[in-house]
């Protein structure tokens, strides 16, 4: 198994989500995984957002963050756990952050670091893809 | 029952929806040294489903899935 390069482009807190559970338990299975967060994706890495719950999504992510019988971790406590378990990446589109005005300081730390689309699909040269 | 593996390390995942249980045990697995026995302890049956099917991936062996009334414990062993 080669693993998966997903590209993240929505800020739907429901897609974001699926996108955690699903890398994560690879991850920590040893499946390698490159997330590639681009456009709208950014918004719910961002401190403020995140802090204040203040994520875009449909009726799943509103299931989700009303829920109190079921604890559902929140993507980034997923990603941060998968992390340290397995081989997970996390790049943040360069592109994306110039047009935006963003510096890695306003998302949560959660990004290895910056790349390009040439960068994006070297590491994804191997790997399945799945856009988001 | 819980007595009959005497598990050499006890997960409560209890109130975590997936895929908590299932990061929680593959976290402790990956420290766990082999032949050691696990209990994961979860109140969610989508997990009581997908754990077996990441044991029969990884190569750890499931030994029991016990109904404890309101959760389940799902005893491993790890290879």
């Amino acid at each position: 198994m080669e693993g998966f390069a997903i590209v993240l482009a929505s800020e739907e807190l429901e897609k974001i989500q699926a996108v955690s559970i699903i890398s994560s338990v690879a991850a920590a299975s040893e499946i390698p995984i490159e997330i590639f967060v681009t456009m709208n994706g950014f918004r719910p890495f961002e401190k403020e957002v995140v802090d204040n719950m203040d994520f875009e999504g449909g009726r799943a992510a509103k299931a989700m963050m009303e829920a109190e019988d079921v604890d559902v971790p929140l993507f980034t406590e997923q990603l941060e756990q998968a992390k340290s378990l397995g081989p997970l990446s996390i790049h943040a589109c360069e592109m994306t952050m110039d047009l935006m005005g963003k510096e890695m300081d306003d998302f949560v730390d959660l990004f290895d670091g910056k790349l390009g689309v040439s960068g994006f699909l070297n590491a994804a040269e191997d790997k399945q893809v799945i856009f988001v | 029952m819980s007595e009959d593996y005497n598990p050499d390390k006890v997960i409560d995942s209890r109130e975590a929806a997936c895929p908590g249980p299932l990061m929680d045990l593959i976290g402790q697995v990956k420290s766990a040294e082999s032949g050691e026995v696990l209990e994961l302890k979860t109140t969610d049956e989508g997990s009581k489903n997908d754990v077996p099917d990441w044991l029969d991936k990884a190569g750890h062996e499931l030994l029991e899935v016990v109904d404890q009334g309101d959760y389940w414990s799902i005893y491993v062993e790890k290879s």
